[in-house]
């Protein structure tokens, strides 16, 4: 699995499509809390997370229960850990609950990446 | 060389940048590009600040916070140029008189694009907002959209791209002069 995260807009998915030659068919994008792994790469993870949360779902324990389904996935994922602590208790939530997936995923990928205005940074 | 640095505020960006300037200047002419049109008494106390960390590094400083090309009608394109910043520079590009100029990012990128390829030497600051947890309303969108988009331009444009966390430098491309 390789994970790919970066700030909003920051070229993520356009990384990966060049350097996984992918096409848009082979990307799917979350909105909700349906993941197609059957795409080689799913991104927007984050609204995936955001969508388990306002479900009252546990996003990490998803992940844990099927391995399988991810194991050879291309994971995006938009980095939202900085910035003031949301007030919102639904935007905290989403917050931790991202970071805590971020982090297992990292743990797990043969590679992770982090894209800066378009530009990659190795972190594994 | 052309060098762009972003990171989050008040991690020394624009300090290492006018050294970056100057060094690029190698003794010769500097211009400081700026950008901010002041509102308020605190816009009006932030550039006395910068004006004043800048006083006795000889930049001449060009007033352009609009229109970025026009600022080099009457400068010479051999000199070292600080513009600081692209924040600013697409802040009133896309917001003036009250309305939301949505081609602001495209033209800014045309802008930057055009003063890079004329300019021999630029330091270029922007500032990273994109990694909070912030849901914005749509127009908050449309300039980080916008902002991002001139940003990974002008990494691209760049022959060195750098962050600044904490005054400490991570480069991503090329290398900064000694």
């Amino acid at each position: 699995m390789i994970l790919i995260i970066g700030g909003a807009y920051q070229g993520k998915r356009a990384f990966a499509r060049e350097t996984f030659s992918l096409t848009e068919d082979d990307i799917f994008t979350c909105t909700d809390r349906g993941i197609d792994f059957g795409c080689r790469c799913v991104d927007r993870l984050e609204e995936y997370v955001f969508a388990c949360v306002q479900d009252g779902i546990d996003p990490l324990a998803v992940f844990e229960a099927d391995h399988a389904a991810w194991a050879d996935s291309i994971l995006i994922c938009r980095d939202i850990s900085c910035g003031v602590v949301p007030l919102s208790a639904q935007e905290r939530a989403w917050r931790n609950e991202t970071g805590r997936l971020c982090q297992y995923l990292a743990a797990r990928a043969d590679r992770v990446s982090r894209l800066f205005c378009g530009l990659e940074q190795r972190l594994k | 060389m052309k060098i762009f640095l972003s990171g989050g505020a008040k991690n020394g960006k624009s300090a290492l940048a006018q050294e970056l300037a100057v060094r690029l200047a190698a003794g010769g002419k500097r211009y400081y590009v700026a950008t901010m049109i002041p509102v308020d008494e605190e816009d009006r106390l932030r550039i006395r600040r910068h004006v004043a960390d800048r006083e006795g590094l000889g930049f001449e400083t060009l007033e352009q916070g609009r229109d970025l090309p026009a600022c080099l009608e009457l400068a010479d394109p051999a000199a070292a140029f600080l513009l600081d910043s692209l924040t600013a520079l697409m802040m009133n590009e896309m917001f003036h008189d009250g309305q939301v100029d949505r081609e602001a990012g495209e033209r800014c990128i045309r802008d930057l694009t055009a003063f890079l390829n004329t300019v021999e030497n630029a330091v270029v600051v922007s500032d990273s907002i994109y990694s909070d947890a912030g849901r914005y309303d749509e127009i908050t969108e449309l300039y980080r959209r916008a902002l991002a988009a001139l940003d990974c331009a002008a990494a691209e444009l760049c022959d060195t791209a750098a962050e600044l966390t904490a005054g400490q430098i991570t480069i991503y491309k090329g290398e900064l002069p000694q």
